[in-house]
């Protein structure tokens, strides 16, 4: 199915693309009302933020405790306040990223995809924006939170540098991980259950993706693994460079980025016209 | 109490046969979840290969903690799946249903829903404890028998705490994120090595988050025997039992009906 975006019928009659502004706008629009739909549940911001609190207590004990028995003041390179400033933006990416393929799969599932495929947007750049909207402010809350009890576990954080260089490297993770949302929750026109996929790409992130474990702690060959996997630059990437900026990092983390965002966003892409072909809805 | 367990046999019986009806999707999940736990347990492979140990906790104790874990969890939510939701049925009127029918209400509405991913975390705990039993190299009908009380533990503290988190629902309205944060919390409080804690945090997951009921506990306990640790598990197992049934019940005194007509086939 081609492209819904909108069209324009000039004053001569012809259809005329709309100009790369207006199209900005109108996506713009739909992130702005999915923040200020955010914003209207503050309470329920406040929750989903505390988790962060609860997991890095844990990561607190764990990292405390494992050091101590080391007797090491840094493993891998890295001390154990750069180890918890690196889980806590590593937490903070992974817990405000919205479960957009859980969302899409049930759009195709119950038949609502329907009111959305016959709108004048794009459905992917549609998704792309609500859950940019609803990221944005959980990443605020997850950060703030986590910040404040990191702090009071193992002083201050990393310098201005390293969270200009993180925050520009998650918005393209963001990027990244919202395209592996997309292949998940659009796979929901092929099979009958999506669940399973989303489970096991979540523990990937977790694990390859270093959520649980700075991927410096792992043996050299796994290191090389995951470090040649998409995973690693959703988490990986912006938390190191948070706690370890440097030009040659961050050129090296947009650059995989970038590779990889080309690769699974392709993917999408041509999953996503294929698909939409396929689409049978019954009733009315 | 054993009246009553021909219904529940009866009701357990057609949750499996309705998951049946979609086998593709019972399959998939079954083993997806159990993929999902194979993932995430290579964390702890990764960091025990590295660090050996943490305040006496080693691989092989993470074998046993993630088998009674996921094997308890497992059973629990399968058995009795509507314990995840519980506060929605409260809210939205739903229990309408139980009350209407001569069973045990709490009884009726926990078992009348069974979770296909569970009995993936069902069969990854038994491998789990498997994989425990190879490398210890002990194996013996009592050991069976402990990890088996063990799980039966780890199931009544689990859907124990869930009723009783639920329960509020009766009393403050919505509850959904307090369940959805009492659920992460005691889930992964119990997938960790209990000897990371100190006094307070310890006291705070055998009570306010009973973690150490459904993980620790019953995993050392499984591993060698311990007559103090029998102790507490039955008596922390009856005190959370009591607690959910006592708590509920009250609770449904104030339970508000949906006056919704609902058809169940």
């Amino acid at each position: 199915m081609a492209s819904r975006e909108v069209q324009f019928i000039s004053d001569e009659g012809c259809v005329r693309s709309p100009s790369a502004t207006a199209v900005a706008g109108k996506y713009w629009a739909i992130f702005r009302t999915q923040l200020l739909n955010s914003l209207a549940y503050p309470v329920d911001l406040l929750g989903r933020s505390l988790l962060i609190v609860l997991f890095m207590w844990i990561f607190m004990n764990l990292w405390r405790v494992t050091y101590g028995a080391t007797g090491a003041r840094s493993i891998a390179g890295l001390t154990l306040a750069d180890t918890m400033w690196y889980l806590m933006m590593a937490e903070a990416v992974m817990l405000s990223k919205h479960e957009l393929s859980e969302t899409m799969s049930e759009q195709v599932k119950d038949g609502s995809v329907a009111y959305l495929l016959n709108k004048p947007y794009n459905f992917i750049l549609y998704h792309f924006a609500t859950g940019l909207g609803d990221s944005v402010l959980a990443f605020g809350g997850n950060l703030i939170i986590g910040s404040a009890v990191v702090w009071l576990m193992v002083g201050p954080p990393p310098g201005i540098a390293g969270w200009v260089f993180a925050f520009l490297a998650v918005v393209l993770a963001w990027l990244l991980d919202f395209c592996f949302s997309a292949l998940i929750g659009l796979s929901a026109f092929v099979v009958e259950e999506t669940a399973a996929f989303r489970w096991i790409y979540q523990k990937f992130l977790l694990l390859l993706g270093g959520v649980l474990i700075p991927l410096d702690f792992f043996p050299g060959w796994l290191q090389t693994i995951s470090l040649n996997l998409p995973f690693a630059w959703i988490i990986y990437g912006p938390a190191r460079l948070f706690v370890d900026p440097s030009l040659v990092r961050l050129g090296q983390v947009f650059l995989q980025q970038g590779i990889w965002l080309a690769v699974v966003g392709g993917a999408v892409w041509v999953f996503y016209r294929r698909a939409a072909v396929r689409l049978a809805i019954n009733g009315g | 109490m054993f009246r009553h367990l021909p219904f529940v046999l009866a009701l357990w019986k057609t949750n499996l046969l309705s998951a049946m009806e979609y086998r593709v999707s019972f399959l998939t999940q079954m083993v997806g979840m159990m993929l999902n736990n194979a993932i995430y347990f290579v964390f702890w492979v990764i960091f025990f290969a590295r660090f050996e140990e943490i305040n006496g906790w080693d691989l092989v104790d993470m074998f046993f903690l993630f088998g009674v874990v996921a094997t308890g969890f497992g059973a629990g939510t399968y058995l009795f799946g509507n314990a995840v939701r519980l506060s929605s049925l409260i809210a939205e009127g739903q229990m309408d249903y139980y009350l209407s029918l001569p069973r045990p209400v709490l009884l009726h509405a926990l078992a009348s829903r069974s979770n296909a991913s569970s009995a993936g975390d069902f069969i990854y705990g038994l491998f789990s404890f498997g994989a425990a039993v190879f490398y210890t190299g002990t194996f013996g009908g009592m050991m069976v028998l402990r990890f088996a009380l063990g799980c039966l533990a780890a199931i009544a503290v689990l859907i124990s705490f869930l009723v009783l988190v639920q329960s509020l629902t009766f009393w403050i309205g919505n509850t959904d994120l307090l369940r959805r944060n009492a659920f992460n919390a005691i889930v992964t409080f119990s997938l960790y090595p209990i000897t990371l804690f100190d006094g307070t945090a310890k006291l705070l997951l055998f009570t306010l988050i009973p973690a150490a009921f459904i993980g620790a506990l019953p995993a050392e306990f499984v591993r060698r025997f311990d007559l103090m640790q029998l102790v507490q598990i039955c008596a922390g197992s009856a005190v959370f039992l009591f607690l959910a049934v006592f708590v509920f019940y009250r609770g449904l005194r104030r339970y508000e009906s949906g006056s919704a007509i609902q058809v169940r086939t």
